[in-house]
């Protein structure tokens, strides 16, 4: 594959820029470039425009039914704020909108493998952005695989795309912002939580005071409006729980956790968990992209420069002539839908300013991007994670394809399997269908722990294309392969005596 | 552990293991099995251990499902159409014998 890189020009572009994702700031992004007469292809997941937070919102708006309006209330006007947003993406005919499209490969020279149905092919663009969002910070704890557990997000999803909502007991249990938000909304659509059990502390509140900012108050405000709102209510609000586990056989039946040096069991047919929300490293890894480790967000995060450009770390020969992926929105960075939206048009801002037109970055959208993260160090420290702060006992799943316990790994890394990938081969653990999506994070904190390491960044199993799941009959019919790099090779091509050449295997 | 918010319009049928069900237009196959209240979408293949959806944005690949006859199907990611015939997976699959039919 690494003679793709010199017959780059030869290859016909499909689009001036590929964006993968069409949540707040893949569309933003999009109308920006467009407006400058770019041609854009778009790449999105989901059967409409809007990403996880703006999910479905199009249709809910249409509907004049009395129970979708009271959805749209109980979800509040920061879901309908996404409207006229969809509205002008839709609305752009320079925009080449491709929905249900995964991606299953990037190439940090702006190849991107897509798949849609049973049709699968690559396209390529000048500049490639990536915003693909986040994903919820991955919590193993025992029972976290029972059916009946499920996470905040999903549960927020089936709210907005899926017409339903919970019934019987429910219990919410974690942290984060996302985990009030859900209460109150599920409370307004007449489901009252049995139980909130919150791992943040008030100690937590009172060391967070001293990253407020003037322009980080509103969402602070909002959040001390649902706290109160809840309150009133009599929702049941515990903090400061530890150990939590789901217990049942077939399906959840109870949950018990700890706290003030109590266990607490309580019986439960939903139990929704939250411990935040984090960049999805799954596209930036499997392309080969730099990663960081972000302290306060407590997860990797793409290496950027602040206008979204990433950089390549791959090895030197497979290493792009230049890497023209940049990453926006929260799959750069958690920020929530503002600070994507002002992201995304500063990284579009920034691409025109490469391709000498428009004005670069106007210092309005800087100034946006800074306000709108403002809050940011405030949340983090309000909200650390905490289902995840401890690293699971030895009887607790950690990957839940392959169904592999934490004790498992201890005593493989133990045997010596102590790197990310060697890991991966001895036990399948991120060789499942999630790929490590699930299991990536705890697995590397399993190794550093048999290290005794900590602060530094924690491996990642090497992402490998297809990321996601690509049906045979997809891949042999796949379009855009390039043509000077594609060899035809027929069985008349194998050499009368072949001699395997398994001396320059590299290892791994 | 799910109701409809909103009485179903543009019900049509999807069949999950040949049993006729009503879904929405527009929604993905894991609501569907949701509000159709199974107990689970698969059983895992390693212990055969019952799974729903976990994450519902394509994460955990928990809701894997057979869809027209092709397997490991993602439900949350997936439309439901008029007649689609959607099939739980119940364990490994026997990969011999069904190419052998
Ligand atoms: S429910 Fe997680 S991938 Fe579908």
């Amino acid at each position: 594959m690494t003679q793709a890189t010199d017959m780059r020009p030869s290859v016909p572009m499909d689009a001036d820029i590929i964006i993968v994702g069409c949540g707040p700031a893949g569309m933003t992004a999009a109308i920006e470039l467009a407006e400058a007469n770019r041609s854009v292809i778009v790449l999105d997941m989901q059967p409409t425009p809007g990403g996880q937070i703006f999910r479905n919102l199009e249709d809910n708006i249409s509907q004049q039914s009395s129970d979708r309006q009271a959805l749209l209330a109980a979800l509040g006007p920061a879901y309908r704020a996404g409207a006229d947003l969809i509205r002008r993406f839709r609305a752009s005919s320079r925009i080449d909108y491709r929905p249900l499209t995964t991606v299953w490969e990037v190439r940090p020279d702006g190849t991107v493998g897509w798949l849609r149905g049973m049709d699968a092919g690559y396209l390529r663009a000048t500049t490639v952005i990536l915003a693909h969002g986040a994903m919820e910070r991955p919590v193993p704890f025992p029972g976290w695989t029972l059916p009946g557990v499920m996470t905040a997000g999903s549960v927020q999803t089936l709210l907005k795309a899926g017409n339903l909502k919970p019934t019987g007991n429910v219990v919410l249990a974690g942290t984060g912002p996302l985990l009030l938000l859900l209460a109150t909304q599920l409370h307004k659509l007449g489901v009252k939580p049995t139980l909130i059990a919150r791992t943040d502390r008030f100690s937590d509140g009172l060391r967070a005071m001293r990253y407020l900012r003037r322009n980080g108050l509103l969402p602070v405000v909002k959040g001390l409006g649902w706290l109160a709102q809840l309150k009133r209510s009599g929702v049941r609000m515990t903090s400061g729980v530890s150990d939590l586990a789901a217990e049942g056989e077939r399906k959840v039946e109870a949950v018990s956790f700890t706290v003030k040096g109590r266990r607490v069991r309580q019986p439960c047919d939903l139990l929704v968990v939250h411990d935040g929300i984090v960049p999805a490293i799954d596209i930036p890894n499997g392309a080969g992209l730099a990663l960081q480790w972000d302290q306060t967000n407590a997860s990797w995060r793409p290496r950027t420069t602040s206008d979204g450009l990433a950089s390549s770390a791959l090895p030197p020969d497979l290493q792009p002539e230049r890497c023209v992926v940049r990453i926006t929105g929260d799959a750069r960075r958690i920020g929530g839908a503002e600070a994507t939206i002002a992201h995304g048009r500063l990284t579009a801002q920034a691409i025109l300013a490469e391709l000498r037109k428009g004005d670069g970055i106007s210092s309005k959208s800087q100034q946006a991007v800074d306000r709108t993260l403002s809050v940011r160090p405030f949340l983090d420290a309000a909200f650390p994670p905490g289902l995840s702060a401890k690293l699971p006992d030895d009887n607790t799943i950690v990957c839940r394809c392959e169904e592999l316990t934490a004790g498992a790994l201890r005593e493989k890394i133990r045997a010596g399997f102590g790197n990310m990938d060697a890991l991966r081969g001895e036990t399948r653990c991120g060789m499942g269908p999630c790929q490590g999506r699930n299991c990536m994070i705890t697995a590397a904190r399993l190794i550093e722990e048999d290290r005794g390491a900590c602060g530094s960044t924690p491996p990642v199993f090497r992402g490998r294309p297809p990321i996601r799941p690509l049906p045979l009959g997809a891949l042999a019919g796949l379009t855009g392969l390039d043509p000077s790099a594609t060899e035809l090779l027929t069985l008349e091509d194998k050499p009368e005596h072949d001699v395997e050449a398994t001396s320059d295997v590299p290892a791994e | 552990m799910f109701s409809p918010i909103a009485p179903l319009t543009h019900s049509i049928t999807v069949y999950l293991d040949d049993q006729p069900i009503s879904a929405s237009k527009g929604e993905s196959v894991a609501a569907c099995l949701l509000r159709a209240g199974v107990p689970f979408n698969r059983l895992t293949p390693v212990s055969g251990a019952p799974r729903l959806p976990y994450c519902m944005i394509g994460q955990c690949f928990d809701c894997l499902v057979e869809i027209d006859g092709i397997g490991n199907q993602q439900a949350c990611l997936t439309i439901v159409r008029d007649r689609m015939r959607v099939r739980r997976q119940n364990g490994a699959a026997i990969a011999l014998e069904h190419s052998a039919q």
